[in-house]
């Protein structure tokens, strides 16, 4: 892993290195990622890719109207809110 | 009253319900304890002392008014910062989250206040639950009350520190890869991580998914196994919650005559040596009481931690997507922002290094190219790990080892080197991953006065059997600890 492929990576996840700190940041997800490469080394043939691991059965709920969240509160923990709206900046280029 | 820093959970409870004391009378004495100590601790992020204290008063106004009550009532409860309390603020200890009140409650929250229990909000623990030692809080470093120059263990520092200080009798914490049982184990007191699917996870900040749990910490046996009888049950907002119910609430007398008691072949040699001492002081005590000790080949362990560490940041990278600035959350952002550097700029100031590196490590394990070889590879490699675990419960009742490999660590001591703090959760990731039930229990000091704990991990749904045995094990009383009473 070098620094570009981890600002891909970054670019991906929608976050920034800083200059500052990539060197540790690749330095240590090197480091990561060879701790993690043990596991290539496990024999896993007898593993089907779709077999289930939880016997959770899965269940469904009746389909009824409830009560949902109160908008007020919701819009108290939305950084910007406007008539009704959350605000975001502009989205289409004119 | 007895002191507080004397009373476990049991005779807070007992105390109430026989009139000794009210659940003010008692809170102001837990709200006392705590401001006169926690800034040796730093166990609460805020501390909500009108919001305590009205439910208490509530609590005593239902007793007094002889409504019909729960057996809980007026028991206080801490909980930790990422499960949410409708109009308390939920940071999960992160920038991010940083002015986030919470609009709604948990369905475990829910649960508490309707069996009367009195919520002590806001304790400290890793940022989003990732760590082993609390000092990845945005805020403060939780202090661990045996000494104070050390880590409590994490992620659920606060929680357990504040149960080991006598802030509080009993608390909640969650647990994706040992994030309960590691603290409580480095605090001196009990941790469990309930099955997969017992405790709903409805209104818990998601971390991974498929390995969060809610459970208690409490300074006795019988907090656990209460608090477990609360939250457990099918919750129709989390589809993955069990209606497997829980048969016998009350802890049952066992004897250790004739159960078999699992231990893992050739693995005492990384652990310390004094914790080493202790966990073959156990096993000869239970041979002496006449139980069945079989050695268990548990290969796979080495590998439980890359394969956590795959499995759980995939999951965080795609759970902590939703913190963009837009809907909720801190928002970085200036007039000539567009979309994407609103998104850019409030996240990667938003979250702390160590979030960062699991987001990254998550991303690039999900990403194309590498899906195969890590993430895929990681699920496949659980199932491994369930089905030797299948295995072990064909031949044994429970699996008995230490929790942690170390007692607690000086702060500072592992932050520059992360694999090795993730080193420290050897012993219990592995218990995640194949979504069984563990306990962690007290079991004596080492000659620093820092305690050592034991961990006992049963079938899923078996709570009911881990608790049996824990107690019939305390009957050893080389194990108990003495919580301490001063603070320096």
């Amino acid at each position: 892993m070098d620094i570009g492929t981890l600002r891909n990576i970054a670019s991906l996840a929608k976050l920034k290195v800083d200059d500052n700190e990539a060197d540790k940041f690749v330095s240590d997800f090197n480091k990561m990622i060879e701790y993690v490469d043990v596991i290539k080394s496990l024999n896993t043939d007898s593993i089907q890719e779709d077999e289930i691991y939880f016997n959770h059965q899965n269940f469904t709920r009746p389909d009824t109207v409830d009560n949902n969240l109160n908008r007020d509160l919701l819009s108290k923990i939305a950084p910007e809110y406007e008539n009704g709206f959350i605000v975001v900046p502009k989205v289409i280029e004119t | 009253m007895k002191s507080i820093v004397n009373l476990k959970y049991k005779e807070v409870k007992d105390g109430l319900n026989s009139g000794e004391f009210t659940s003010e009378e008692l809170t102001l004495a837990y709200i006392k304890r705590i401001e006169e100590n926690d800034s040796k601790i730093s166990a609460f992020l805020s501390f909500e002392k009108e919001f305590i204290l009205g439910q208490a008063k509530e609590s005593d106004k239902r007793r007094k008014e002889n409504k019909p009550l729960s057996e809980f009532e007026g028991i206080p409860i801490g909980i930790k910062d990422n499960i949410c309390i409708e109009g308390i603020k939920t940071t999960c200890a992160s920038k991010i989250l940083e002015n986030f009140i919470s609009p709604y409650n948990a369905s475990a929250i829910e649960k508490l206040i309707s069996k009367g229990f009195v919520l002590f909000p806001r304790l400290n623990m890793d940022e989003f639950a990732m760590g082993s030692s609390t000092e990845n809080s945005a805020y403060q470093v939780t202090k661990n009350p045996f000494d104070t120059t050390r880590i409590p263990g994490g992620s659920s520092g606060g929680s357990a520190a504040a149960v080991a200080a006598s802030f509080l009798p009993i608390s909640l914490g969650s647990d994706t890869g040992g994030s309960i049982r590691q603290p409580a184990s480095l605090c001196g007191v009990y941790g469990l991580k309930p099955t997969y699917g017992r405790v709903s996870r409805y209104g818990l900040v998601a971390y991974a998914s498929s390995l969060d749990q809610i459970g208690p910490i409490s300074n006795d046996l019988q907090g656990c196994s209460d608090v477990l009888s609360v939250l457990a049950g099918k919750d129709l907002r989390d589809s993955t919650s069990s209606s497997q119910a829980i048969s016998k609430p009350e802890i049952q007398n066992v004897s250790l005559n004739g159960l078999k008691i699992g231990i893992m072949k050739d693995e005492g040699a990384s652990w310390d040596g004094e914790i080493r001492s202790k966990f073959e002081e156990t096993v000869a005590y239970l041979k002496s009481e006449g139980a069945i000790i079989k050695e268990l080949d548990f290969d796979l362990l080495a590998s439980s931690i890359p394969i956590y560490y795959i499995i759980a940041t995939a999951e965080c990278s795609s759970n902590l997507s939703r913190f963009d600035g837009i809907k909720f959350g801190s928002r970085v952002s200036n007039p000539k922002s567009k979309l994407e550097d609103l998104y850019i700029d409030s996240r990667s100031q938003g979250f702390g290094k160590e979030v960062k590196r699991r987001i990254l490590l998550g991303t690039f394990s999900l990403s194309s190219g590498y899906y195969d070889a890590y993430y895929s590879k990681a699920q496949k490699a659980r199932i491994l790990i369930q089905k030797k675990y299948n295995e072990f419960f064909k031949d044994v009742d429970l699996v008995l080892q230490p929790t942690s490999p170390t007692t607690a660590f000086r702060i500072g001591e592992k932050t520059q080197d992360p694999i090795q703090m993730y080193k420290a959760d050897i012993l219990t990731t592995s218990v995640n991953l194949a979504g069984l039930p563990a306990l962690s229990v007290p079991a004596g000091l080492d000659k620093n006065s820092l305690p050592i704990g034991l961990q006992i991990t049963g079938p899923a749904f078996s709570e009911e059997r881990i608790f049996s045995f824990a107690n019939a094990l305390l009957n050893n009383p080389k194990l108990e600890i003495k919580l301490p009473e001063g603070i320096s």
